[in-house]
C-alpha cells in the first residue's frame, strides 16, 4: 500500500526554476509534480503519495506563505521546504515557526537542496505511519462497546479494578473481563502501550482536570 | 447776407496789408542812412580794424533802414592834418557835394576837432557819433549839442590793481611810453594817476627810449618789477615805431612781467590788463549808430559814455613769467590758454568719461552677471542631471530585492541544471540529449540574467540624455518587468493596458523608465494602508491628441492630501517619512523637457492618478 517512490511537489511561478528542479529531482529518484501557482497546487495536488513540497515565497496571487497557512488551518500537514529568490530573515522566521522543515535561497546548493528534500521526506513519512498508526487505533477504540470504552477511559487514568468495579456499579470480576476484552480489540500487550496509545489519542489530556477535582 | 459783408471786408483788408507789406522795403531803399566813418588815424590799425568789423556786425541788424557806410581816413599821426586841411577840405567838399550823410562817426580827437571845425559844411545836417576821445580824466569834455559818443577810459586803476594782486610783493613800478602827442597825452594822465595808487612800490618812468636802450633797460630788471607798458609810437630821437612792436621786443627781453591798458597788446607780450574791449566799443558804437538814425532823444547826461573794462590776461605770458592764473580775479578771461584740450573742456569731457565709464562698467556687469547666470545654468543642469541620476539610483535601491530575485531566479535554475547534468553524465549510459536540453536551458537562463544586469546598468548609468524614437509600450513594459517582483511582494496587482497601435514617441528611454518607475513606485507606497486585495496599479497608454502619446499611472490608494495636492510636484514636497519628495518633481522636469505635461489628480472612487504626455515621432500621426 505505502509506495516506494516518493513526490516532490514543486510550487513556483518561474519555468525554468521548476523544470530544473524537476530535472534534478528525478536524477535523485524522486516523482516530481510541477506547479505554477499556489492555487493550482491545491486544485490539483496528489497528496497520496509521501513526499514534500518546494514551494516559493512570492509569487502572483497566493504566496507561499499563505499557501503554507492554509494547510495548517485544514489540518493538512504538508512537509514544505521554502526556496525563495531573496530570503528575508522576517519571512523565514515565520514560514519557520509556521511547520516549515526547512528554508532555503535561490540558488541552493544541490547537496543542501537534496538533504532538505529527504529531511522533509522523511518527516512526512514519519508523520503519514503515525497517522496511519492513529488511525488504526481509533477505528479499534471504535470497535469498542460502551462499558469497555469507560472501562479504558478509567484504566489510563491509573485507576485500580475495584475503584473501577465501584465507580461502574459492577463487580470487580466484571471489569477484569472487559479489560481483557478491550486489551485484545485493541491488540495491546500491557498497560504502558495502552497508556501511550492514550497520550497518543489525547485521550488523557482530557480527563486531568476532572481527576484532580475528584 | 451778413455774412457776405463780412468776407468782402475781410477781403479789402487783405488787399490792403499786401500793399503795406509790399511797399515797405521800397520806402527803405528810399531812404537809405549813410554814416561816414570818419578816422582820425590809420583805420587799419589792429584796435580799429577790431572796433570797425563790430561795429558793422552791430548796423548789419538794423532792417528798418538801409545803412550805406562811407569811410575818410586823416591819419593825423602820420601826417601833418592842419597844413593839408586846404586840400583835403577841397576834395571832402566835392565828395559830398551831391551826397546827404545821415550820420559822421569821428574816430580819435583829430577826427572829432576836424568834424567840429567842419562838418556843418561838408556833412550839413549830419549826425556825430564819436569814439576814441582821449581819457579826459576828472574833467567832462565839451562836445557839440546832439553829439553823442564814446571817450576813452584807461583803466589805470584796474590794471595796476591787476599787476599787484599778480604780483604781491611788487617793489617797483616801472612804466613805459613814448614821445608822440598822443603817447605823450597817456604818459601825462599815468603820471597823474598810477604813483597814487602803487601803494609801498615805487614808480619809474620811461619815455622815448630808443629800442636797444629800453631793452636793455627792462632785461636789467627784477623779475618782481611791474612794468606797466603804455605805448610808444615814436622815441625821443624822433624814431618811429609801432606800439605793438615795441611791446613785443619788451617781452622777449623783460624779466619782469609787463601789463597794458589795450586789448591790442594781449597776445603781443603782456601779462595782463584791465582795459576795454574793441569789439565791446563796436558794438556800442553800432548801436548808438543806430538810435541816432531811429531818431532817438539823447537822454540828457547820457551824450558822453565809455566802454566798461574787463580784465584780460595772457596764459603764455603768465605761465612765462610764472604768475598764477589763479590770483586773477574771478570772471577774467584768459586768453591764449593753450591748455589741452581737457582742461578747456573739463566738465564735458569728465560728463563723458562718466558716461563712457558707466556703460563700460554696465557692460562689464552685464557680461559679468550673464556669465555667472551661464555658469549658474550650466551648474544647475549638471546637479539636475545628478539628482536625476541620484533618484534613478534611489528608485533602483526600492527594487533591489525584487532585482536580486530577478538574478537568482535563472541562477538557481542553472545551479540545478547544472547538478542535474553531473548526475545525468554519470548515469550507464549517460543520458546526453537530455544533458543537451539542459544546457540549452542554462544558456537561456544567462541571458535572461544578463538581461537583467543590463537593465540595472542602463538604469544606473550616467548617460547623457539621448533622444530616439520609442515604442512607448515596450518601453512601460521592460520598466513592468523590473517591476514586477517588487509589486508582488507588496502584493500590488499591476495592470498594463496599453494602446497597440499607439505611435511611437520622441524620448529618452532611460529617462522615461524612470518616471514610469517613480510613479508606480510612488503608486505602490501609497497603497500601503489598503487591503491586500485591493492593491491594484493600472499603467495606461493612450493617444493624449493628434501629437502626443498619453500615459496614466492610476493606483487605488487613499489620493493624494489635498493640501499637498498643488505642491505635489514640487521638490521636498512629501508625506512619506522616508522620501525626500524629489521623484515626482524630477518626473515632472524630465516630462517638459521633453516638450510634456505632467498631471496629478485625485479619483471620486478613492486613489490617485498621474498622468503625462510625450510627443509623438511625427506630429500628425495616428
Amino acid at each position: 500500500m505505502t509506495p516506494t517512490r516518493s513526490m516532490v511537489h514543486v510550487v513556483d511561478d518561474d519555468d525554468s526554476w521548476r523544470t530544473s528542479v524537476q530535472r534534478l529531482m528525478s536524477a535523485a529518484g524522486y516523482d516530481v509534480a510541477l506547479y505554477e501557482s499556489a492555487e493550482r497546487f491545491l486544485a490539483a495536488a496528489n497528496l497520496d503519495a509521501p513526499g514534500c513540497v518546494l514551494l516559493d515565497v512570492r509569487m502572483p496571487g497566493l504566496t507561499g506563505l499563505e499557501l503554507q497557512q492554509r494547510a495548517t488551518e485544514s489540518r493538512r500537514k504538508l512537509s514544505i521546504v521554502f526556496v525563495s529568490g531573496q530570503g528575508d530573515i522576517p519571512t523565514s522566521v515565520s514560514a519557520m515557526k509556521a511547520g516549515a522543515e526547512d528554508f532555503l535561497t535561490k540558488p541552493v546548493d544541490t547537496d543542501v537542496l537534496l538533504r532538505a528534500v529527504e529531511r522533509a521526506i522523511a518527516r512526512d513519512r514519519e508523520e503519514r505511519s503515525r497517522r496511519e498508526q492513529v488511525e488504526t487505533w481509533r477505528s479499534r477504540i471504535n470497535a469498542l462497546t460502551p462499558t469497555e470504552r469507560k472501562v479504558l477511559d478509567l484504566v489510563v487514568l491509573g485507576k485500580l479494578n475495584k475503584q473501577i468495579a465501584l465507580e461502574l456499579g459492577t463487580a470487580e470480576r466484571t471489569v477484569k473481563w472487559h479489560r481483557h476484552n478491550l486489551m485484545q480489540k485493541l491488540e495491546l500487550q500491557s498497560i504502558a502501550e495502552l497508556v501511550v496509545m492514550a497520550e497518543r489519542l489525547g485521550l488523557i489530556g482530557g480527563e486531568r482536570p476532572h481527576s484532580e477535582a475528584g | 447776407m451778413r455774412s457776405s459783408m463780412q468776407g468782402a471786408t475781410a477781403h479789402v483788408f487783405g488787399a490792403v496789408a499786401g500793399i503795406c507789406i509790399y511797399t515797405a522795403p521800397v520806402a527803405a531803399l528810399a531812404q537809405e542812412a549813410r554814416v561816414l566813418i570818419l578816422n582820425g588815424l590809420d583805420p587799419y590799425l589792429p584796435a580799429y580794424l577790431a572796433i570797425d568789423s563790430a561795429m558793422r556786425a552791430s548796423l548789419a541788424g538794423e532792417t528798418a533802414r538801409r545803412i550805406v557806410l562811407y569811410s575818410e581816413p586823416l591819419d593825423a599821426q602820420r601826417f601833418a592834418v592842419e597844413s593839408l586841411e586846404p586840400e583835403t577840405l577841397a576834395l571832402l567838399t566835392k565828395k559830398y557835394r551831391s551826397l546827404h550823410v545821415d550820420v559822421v562817426v569821428t574816430v580819435t580827437k583829430p577826427a572829432f576837432d576836424f568834424f567840429v571845425r567842419h562838418g556843418d559844411r561838408l556833412w550839413p545836417g549830419a549826425r556825430l557819433v564819436f569814439h576814441g576821445l582821449p581819457d579826459p580824466g576828472a574833467e567832462r569834455p565839451v562836445v557839440p549839442p546832439d553829439a553823442i559818443g564814446l571817450v576813452n577810459r584807461d583803466d589805470f586803476r584796474g590794471t595796476v590793481d591787476l599787476a599787484r594782486r599778480l604780483q604781491p610783493d611788487a617793489r617797483r613800478i616801472l612804466v613805459v611810453g613814448g614821445t608822440s602827442p598822443l603817447d605823450s597825452e597817456l604818459a601825462q594822465r599815468a603820471r597823474q594817476v598810477v604813483p597814487p595808487l602803487a601803494g609801498t612800490a615805487s614808480v619809474e618812468f620811461l619815455t622815448g627810449l630808443p629800442l636797444p636802450e629800453l631793452l636793455a633797460r627792462v632785461a636789467a630788471e627784477p623779475a618782481d618789477t611791474i612794468v606797466l607798458y603804455l605805448s610808444q609810437f615814436r622815441d625821443r630821437d624822433g624814431r618811429p615805431y609801432l606800439p605793438r612792436e615795441v611791446l613785443r621786443a619788451m617781452s622777449d627781453a623783460s624779466a619782469a612781467p609787463i601789463y597794458g591798458l589795450f586789448e591790442t597788446y594781449i597776445g603781443s607780450g603782456v601779462a595782463a590788463g584791465s582795459m576795454e574791449f574793441y569789439e565791446d566799443r563796436g558794438r556800442l558804437v553800432g548801436k548808438l549808430v543806430r538810435d541816432v538814425i531811429a531818431g532817438k532823444p539823447i537822454p540828457p547826461g547820457d551824450a558822453v559814455s565809455s566802454v566798461p573794462s574787463r580784465c584780460v590776461a595772457d596764459a603764455r605770458a603768465l605761465a612765462r613769467w610764472s604768475l598764477s592764473e589763479r590770483l586773477l580775479p574771478s570772471g577774467c578771461e584768459i586768453r591764449f590758454a593753450d591748455r589741452p584740450l581737457w582742461r578747456q573742456y573739463v566738465w564735458q569731457i569728465a560728463l563723458t568719461l562718466a558716461i563712457l565709464v558707466g556703460q563700460t562698467l554696465l557692460i562689464v556687469a552685464l557680461i559679468a552677471q550673464r556669465r555667472r547666470r551661464r555658469q549658474a545654468e550650466a551648474e544647475s543642469q549638471a546637479r539636475f542631471s545628478e539628482m536625476v541620476h541620484m533618484n534613478r539610483r534611489v528608485a533602483m535601491g526600492g527594487l533591489a530585492a525584487s532585482i536580486a530575485h530577478e538574478l537568482n531566479q535563472p541562477l538557481g535554475a542553472i545551479y540545478n541544471n547544472a547538478a542535474a547534468a553531473q548526475i545525468l553524465i554519470k548515469a550507464d549510459p549517460p543520458k546526453l540529449n537530455e544533458v543537451g536540453e539542459i544546457l540549452n536551458d542554462i544558456k537561456q537562463d544567462d541571458r535572461r540574467a544578463s538581461e537583467v544586469i543590463a537593465r540595472i546598468r542602463q538604469m544606473l548609468r550616467k548617460t547623457p540624455s539621448s533622444v530616439e524614437d520609442l515604442d512607448l509600450n515596450e518601453v512601460i513594459g521592460e520598466t513592468l518587468k523590473l517591476l514586477a517582483p517588487g509589486a508582488a511582494e507588496k502584493g500590488v496587482s499591476l495592470h498594463a493596458d496599453f494602446e497597440p497601435r499607439l505611435s511611437k514617441v520622441r524620448a529618452d528611454r532611460v529617462q522615461v523608465q524612470q518616471v514610469i518607475l517613480n510613479l508606480a513606485l510612488n503608486a505602490m507606497e501609497a497603497m500601503h494602508e489598503q487591503h491586500e486585495g485591493e492593491r491594484r496599479l493600472v499603467i495606461r497608454t493612450c493617444p493624449a491628441s493628434a501629437t502626443e502619446a498619453g500615459v496614466s499611472v492610476t493606483d487605488s490608494g487613499a489620493g493624494i492630501d489635498s493640501s499637498m495636492l498643488p505642491r505635489i510636484f514640487e521638490a521636498f514636497a512629501t508625506s512619506k517619512p522616508s522620501g525626500m519628495g524629489l521623484g515626482l518633481s524630477i518626473s515632472r522636469t524630465i516630462v517638459e523637457a521633453h516638450g510634456g505635461t505632467m498631471h496629478a489628480e485625485n479619483l471620486p472612487g478613492g486613489g490617485a492618478k498621474f498622468r503625462f504626455t510625450l510627443p509623438f515621432a511625427s506630429a500628425g500621426a495616428a
